[in-house]
């Protein structure tokens, strides 16, 4: 091989990493502008539109005011009147988001212990089944909901004609269920309640916590429950001095994230919950899409929202570095 | 404290018998340890005494009380398991007062007594530490102490000294040891490590494929081991297999001179401890001549491998016999007949 052969050669090799470097460069290329127009574009506008202003009896148009987020805080009237219609609407998405993440989550745990204590070949099935019913959108599972707990073809109509209705007439506790507004006059009634839309709202994350609870669980030694009962503790001693402290920090996160995906839940909200107790997603969908046409101030309260949860993330956060550093 | 007995004893899981019917007898205030090879069915065994296990058949006795049917948090045995199992979430103090706290004891008097047991195993300023910053061994001590704290009537310990390395789980051997001697309390020790079940207990029962087969003191296990599995499990031991014939056993061309009870043509099994073997100069009774294929000086001891006309075989030498062997020389291998076990020959 010749001197000129040699440098030739380490030309071709330099052309081919070139070549590499610019293939790499353009897939980095790509996916930044994939990340910037489907992530941080809408998200930045959301932002820019919250400082929009409303015209009345149209549209709305680009403008830096506070007003939007004002009106959230203290209401349309101010400073006449101080409204927290807003704030009572955010209220309530919490107030159902913490109820349906912490039932979802104390329904799961039981579950899914039970579930790394079967055969690895029967637990495999079950997390297939389970992944599976993931697949189905919020819309269907709403509508199940809605048909099961419909008076006339639902739950109720089987109270009645079991005779359940009239058993519970009897011994008096259909009058408790009348006063938590969960029956009229003739019949027990589920829906419009707070009741049905939490039920729902667990239902739909309660594959998510199987899910996210299945791998602590599934490492829990446990040789730590079999010591703690050769030490004299029953089975609920055990679950509650070893098993949740344990799991604690799991607990915690899979309570977290299932309370934030439910802060924006929005169909079972809109189907099952009473109107005095609509929530912020609500509000934001009938301010962007619906009839009030005021995508500013729905685009302020879906970043007050999404500030909300991320406070809810941050104080997670330190509480998880809190157990961490014990 | 009474005896443990068990009687029949018992486990199947599925079609797999794990532990074959059992019957045991465990001397109170003594150490036994349950010695044998993986998978023999020494920790369903134990398991079934701590009652983590139900026993397929068989009862277990504590004293007159029949306790088969007792639940583990009701039987209150300590244990020590093979992982130490200590709580992560808990202090070491915390740890060690576990069972006295969820007994019922006072939180303050419970720490005081836990302070006072961390003391006997030499870890009384270690308190206040999170199991994560122990060591090994300090793991163990904090596992056994827990164990002690609710003063069980049988101690069970699950291959304690597995997870140390072996300066360690030498040293905890012997003190473990000393420590159940001063508490004077039944316990009951799985291994599968023969020389810790021969420096730490009263009686060894030696399993294999979920059958007892031998219980007897250490010195008699390795003197008068029962038959050819535990001569192979314990210690070391040379085999050589041939026909009884009246006498003696007849491998190959040569007849061992050793009386036994077997029928004249029976297959056996003859085995001889290295260190009861010998090379002598003169030839005489069981004298087989050898070749010495390789010499191993292990420091205490001299080990010659040789190449014979029954078979290879391993004589040790305990110091020195003042004679420079190699390999490549000749000898005359002398088997003692009282140094000599004949077992029937059973298919593998």
């Amino acid at each position: 091989m010749t001197i000129a052969d040699d440098i030739g050669m380490r030309a071709d090799r330099g052309l081919d990493s070139s070549k590499g470097i610019n293939a790499k460069a353009v897939l980095y290329g790509v996916l930044t502008t994939i990340m910037v127009v489907f992530c941080i574009l809408p998200f930045i506008l959301v932002i820019v539109i919250s400082f929009g202003q409303k015209v009345d009896g149209a549209g709305w148009v680009w403008a830096f005011t506070l007003a939007n987020y004002q009106r959230f805080f203290v209401g349309l009237l101010w400073p006449d009147e101080v409204t927290f219609l807003y704030l009572q609407q955010l209220g309530y998405s919490f107030y159902f988001a913490i109820i349906a993440s912490v039932l979802a989550v104390l329904t799961a745990l039981p579950f899914t212990l039970l579930l790394t204590r079967l055969r690895r070949s029967t637990q495999a099935v079950w997390l297939v089944f389970i992944l599976a019913s993931l697949s189905m959108s919020e819309v269907f599972i709403v509508m199940g909901w809605d048909i099961l707990l419909s008076n006339n073809s639902g739950l109720p109509k089987l109270f009645e004609v079991t005779g359940l209705t009239q058993w519970l007439k009897d011994v008096g506790w259909f009058q408790t269920l009348r006063d938590m507004g969960l029956a009229n006059p003739r019949n027990v009634k589920f829906k419009p309640s707070s009741f049905a839309t939490i039920l729902t709202m667990s239902y739909l994350v309660w594959p998510y916590a199987v899910i996210l609870l299945y791998p602590a669980l599934s490492r829990l030694d446990p040789s730590l429950s079999e010591a703690a009962r050769t030490m004299g503790a029953s089975r609920w001693t055990v679950t509650r001095t070893v098993t949740l402290p344990s799991i604690r920090l799991p607990l915690l996160g899979t309570t977290l994230l299932l309370f934030v995906f439910l802060l924006g839940s929005y169909v079972s909200v809109s189907v099952f919950a009473t109107p005095d107790k609509q929530t912020t997603a609500v509000a934001i969908y009938s301010n962007i899409r619906g009839s009030n046409m005021d995508a500013p101030f729905g685009s302020a309260q879906a970043v007050i929202l999404l500030i909300s949860a991320s406070i809810c993330l941050y104080f997670g956060h330190l509480l998880n570095n809190k157990a961490e550093a014990r | 404290m009474p005896d443990l007995i068990l009687s029949g004893v018992s486990k199947s899981f599925g079609s797999t018998r794990a532990v074959e019917p059992t019957d045991l007898t465990f001397a109170e205030g003594q150490l036994t340890a349950l010695l044998g090879p993986s998978g023999c069915g020494k920790t369903t065994l134990l398991r079934m005494i701590a009652g983590l296990e139900d026993p397929t058949r068989g009862t277990i006795r504590l004293g007159d009380a029949d306790i088969t049917a007792l639940p583990a948090h009701k039987r209150k045995f300590g244990m020590v398991f093979q992982s130490f199992a200590l709580f992560p979430h808990y202090t070491v103090r915390e740890n060690v007062a576990y069972s006295l706290t969820i007994g019922g004891m006072a939180k303050p008097a419970a720490l005081e007594k836990a302070q006072s047991l961390l003391e006997t195993v030499q870890l009384s300023g270690f308190g206040d530490r999170r199991i994560g910053e122990l060591s090994g061994g300090q793991r163990q001590r904090v596992a056994i102490a827990r164990a002690l704290a609710q003063e069980p009537k049988v101690f069970l310990l699950d291959e304690p000294m597995s997870a140390l390395d072996a300066k360690l789980r030498e040293e905890m051997q012997v003190e473990l040891r000393l420590l159940q001697q001063r508490l004077k309390i039944t316990t009951i020790v799985v291994t599968h490590d023969q020389r810790e079940a021969m420096t730490m207990a009263d009686t060894i029962v030696v399993m294999s494929n979920g059958r007892v087969e031998q219980v007897a003191p250490p010195r008699d296990i390795y003197h008068k081991p029962a038959n050819a599995f535990v001569a192979d499990f314990i210690g070391k031991a040379n085999f050589f297999d041939g026909v009884y014939q009246k006498g003696g056993v007849k491998i190959g061309n040569h007849a061992v001179d050793i009386p036994a009870n077997f029928a004249p043509g029976s297959p056996v099994r003859l085995a001889i401890r290295p260190e009861s073997a010998c090379i002598v100069t003169e030839p005489g009774q069981n004298c087989i001549a050898a070749e010495i294929s390789f010499v191993r000086d292990l420091g205490p001891v001299k080990e010659y491998h040789l190449k014979s006309d029954i078979g290879p075989l391993i004589v040790e030498y305990a110091g020195t016999d003042g004679v420079q062997r190699v390999a490549g020389d000749k000898a005359l291998v002398h088997l003692p007949v009282g140094a000599l076990r004949v077992y029937p020959r059973v298919a593998a």
